[in-house]
């Protein structure tokens, strides 16, 4: 076995590091918690111009043939840095859908994806159907589509949400105009930006259809997984950078006259710390593999395992590091609640620990 | 990266299998599988097995007979010796002295003890506790006093496992009480036939006698059973630490054990509520495997030379955690099932009556090989520098 990053994967993550050191900030993430759109012009073509757009994407798409350990790599440095501009959202994500649709309509749409050129989210969730993503509630009638999505991520400026429903016993894959979509626009939990889409009669037409029956619930099933990894991904930066943190506050903060990292008690749950953080980064090594696995089962296996684990440590990681911190932790000043709350978003979407034991149980039986 | 075995490992995983299927004895694989731990004569009876095979001592360097494989293949080895249904070795002399003898021993005491240790033929146990040293190791009292060719041993050890087994005990005694606490301790090899020693038992809350305390009046030992230098025995004691120890996390062992709860899970009456219970045992099985890719990284790490620190402390930790964490879900899961404690024949699987006597055994894990919070507090200090 080989453990080692490869020395592209360790090169794109030291140029993500120092790209958002040098242009990215908690003060910049605060002040962006405030606006409505978060694509920021300047820093998304810089993300373009470092190949972060076509990196996801198989060389036969336009991309530039990186696998999930070199995009969870970015995503581990966007983590760390709190960073709330919208690249998952809107290439990742969309784009990994599109990729595995795997039609001329959806890889023409991907194409405008890695440009740059598109601003496209998935719309995949409903209040109904949970993260049961191949069993969504919205129901085609006829060419007629009514009902709602919830938990839209769309960096509150999507021009096209891609979105699935179910025509008869058929799942179906569509896009659809935002500009068609009656939309309500807020803030999640992390600090993102989402939208509710209420669809009120809205008609549908061929050319909205992406694709439709095993197509769709592969291409659903395979980026669920892939998602479920960046969310580890995600939830690794921020909780390493909480640790980081955390270690120095004890060294420097005093308290009966002396650093309160000379207590036992505080030495022994940074040790718990530090420990359970080595093992979210053999989980995260793992599931970065396994999650883009041929084997249906494997991948189920790893993802529900990873996200299960990473829902009880990084979320206890989090918990810690405010704990430690003491009253200032609870701050909207200091930066690790907002890592305590983006670790809470993490290990809730795409399934939250519940939801992943009983996919563990289900892959396990299959295996 | 790349998470697979490669197919040279695959190979000698095979290997060991086919070797385990022909070899683990029946009594020992019907002893573990009902979940008791063996007596002597059959776990000696296994270690000799293993060494006539030279995989007694597969830690060891070449030059002293360990047969040359990579950590990855020792932890293959394991694995495959768990599935098969064999218990660990006893680590006293494989583990301990055997390593303490072929770092720090002379030439003669290599030659002396190492053949012993190889071929499974002489028991060791382990003197380091006492009643009043405990986390506090350095603050022994054991007393050593050299006369002439030899040292005169009085004093007192205690949670000493299998020393009513043992032929031999590697010791830490006090040679000189006017230097600083960890620099005046020794590590003497003490013949346990000597006269003057007096081993008596300690039966633990799992109803067996592993433990004993030892007590030395006027114990003879030859000065040529001083390894290193008077004054060395804490840093020995040190080495053996953070010295290499790849299945110190006793993975294949925990894995085993889920396998056998289970197993038997699917045994229980239609009533009994197993979607709870599958819910149970999945969460272990998902700690178990955050454990165990930790412990590939480490012994992939092992393979690239790595040296192997502080990191072992963490795999202790968790891994008795682990251990706890299985054997109380067994106790709990088997429910009425766990509560007979010496009936002959099980009310129900077997797995769940034997559980709650390794329940109450494996409360020493957190304890013994150093406390879990002595070895945070060594983590705190090496690792996080506070």
């Amino acid at each position: 076995m080989d453990f080692k990053l490869s020395e592209n994967t360790t090169m794109i993550a030291d140029t993500a590091r120092r790209y958002l050191k040098d242009n990215y900030s908690f003060d910049i993430y605060r002040s962006q918690l405030q606006e409505a759109d978060h694509l920021h012009a300047a820093r998304w073509q810089a993300m373009l111009e470092l190949g972060w757009f076509g990196l996801p994407f198989p060389e036969s798409c336009g991309g530039y043939g990186g696998n999930l350990v070199d995009v969870a790599a970015i995503v581990r440095e966007t983590g760390a840095a709190l960073c709330l501009d919208p690249f998952v959202d809107l290439v990742v994500s969309p784009g990994k859908l599109l990729e595995y649709i795997n039609t001329s309509e959806s890889l023409a749409i991907l194409e405008d994806v890695i440009a740059g050129q598109a601003r496209v989210a998935c719309g995949l969730y409903d209040r109904y159907a949970g993260y049961q993503v191949t069993k969504p509630s919205l129901r085609l009638n006829g060419y007629r589509l009514s009902g709602q999505k919830h938990v839209v991520p769309d960096g509150g400026c999507a021009k096209r949400i891609l979105v699935s429903a179910m025509a008869g016993d058929e799942l179906l894959i569509l896009a659809l105009p935002v500009e068609q979509c009656q939309i309500e626009r807020y803030r999640l939990l992390d600090g993102s930006r989402a939208s509710s889409l209420m669809l009120d009669d809205l008609e549908i037409t061929d050319a909205m259809i992406l694709c439709r029956g095993e197509v769709a619930r592969q291409a659903l099933s395979g980026w669920f997984d892939y998602m479920c990894a960046l969310d580890c991904a995600r939830m690794y930066g921020a909780a390493s950078q909480v640790f980081d943190d955390t270690l120095e506050y004890a060294r420097t903060r005093k308290q009966f006259g002396t650093a309160i990292g000379s207590f036992q008690v505080i030495q022994h749950y940074l040790v718990d710390m530090f420990i359970d953080l080595q093992q979210l980064e053999s989980m995260l090594l793992m599931v970065l593999v396994k999650a883009e696995s041929e084997t249906v089962s494997e991948r189920v296996r790893a993802t529900a395992a990873a996200k299960a684990y990473y829902a009880s440590q990084a979320v206890r990681i989090a918990q810690q590091g405010i704990q430690i911190h003491g009253g200032v932790g609870v701050t909207e000043e200091l930066n690790i609640g907002h890592y305590f709350r983006l670790i809470t978003h993490c290990s809730l979407s795409h399934g939250s620990r519940d939801h992943h034991v009983s996919r563990f149980i289900e892959a396990d039986a299959a295996v | 990266m790349n998470l697979e075995f490669s197919d040279e490992e695959l190979a000698f995983r095979d290997t060991i299998r086919q070797w385990m299927k022909a070899n683990v004895p029946d009594d020992l694989r019907r002893c573990t599988a009902r979940g008791a731990m063996p007596g002597k004569e059959m776990q000696q009876r296994w270690e000799r097995l293993l060494g006539e095979q030279g995989w007694l001592t597969v830690t060891w360097p070449e030059q002293y007979g360990g047969p040359g494989w990579t950590a990855t293949q020792r932890y293959i080895f394991d694995l495959e010796r768990a599935s098969a249904g064999a218990p660990p070795t006893s680590p006293f002399g494989v583990a301990m002295v055997g390593p303490v003898l072929y770092t720090f021993g002379s030439p003669e005491q290599k030659d002396r003890w190492l053949p012993g240790i190889r071929s499974g033929e002489m028991l060791w146990c382990q003197g380091y506790s006492e009643p009043n040293a405990g986390s506090d190791l350095a603050s022994l009292k054991t007393r050593a006093e050299r006369h002439d060719d030899h040292y005169l041993v009085n004093g007192q050890k205690i949670w000493t496992t299998q020393a009513h087994w043992a032929d031999m005990m590697f010791c830490l005694v006090r040679t000189d009480s006017t230097v600083k606490q960890q620099q005046g301790i020794s590590f003497l090899l003490i013949d346990m036939k000597t006269p003057g020693i007096e081993v008596r038992p300690i039966y633990s809350i799992d109803g067996h006698h592993h433990l004993n305390e030892v007590y030395f009046t006027d114990v003879k030992v030859p000065v040529e059973n001083l390894v290193g230098t008077e004054g060395m025995g804490w840093t020995i004691a040190k080495f053996l630490l953070t010295h290499e120890r790849t299945t110190i996390a006793g993975v294949a062992d925990t894995q085993n054990e889920i396998n056998r709860l289970k197993a038997a899970l699917a045994t229980m009456a239609e009533n009994y509520d197993k979607h709870q219970a599958a819910r149970r045992v999945a969460a272990l099985e998902i700690d178990l495997m955050a454990l165990e890719y930790t412990n590939f990284r480490t012994v992939a790490a092992t393979d690239e030379g790595k040296p192997f620190g502080p990191e072992s402390s963490g795999l202790k930790i968790k891994g008795t955690e682990l251990q706890q964490s299985v054997s109380q879900a067994m106790v709990e899961l088997g429910e009425l099932l766990s509560l007979p404690w010496d009936n002959e024949q099980p009310i129900g699987n077997e797995v769940f009556n034997r559980a709650s006597r390794r329940y109450n055994f494996l409360r020493a894990c957190t304890i013994y090989g150093g406390s879990n919070e002595i070895q945070k507090n060594v983590l705190a200090k090496m690792l996080l520098g506070l």
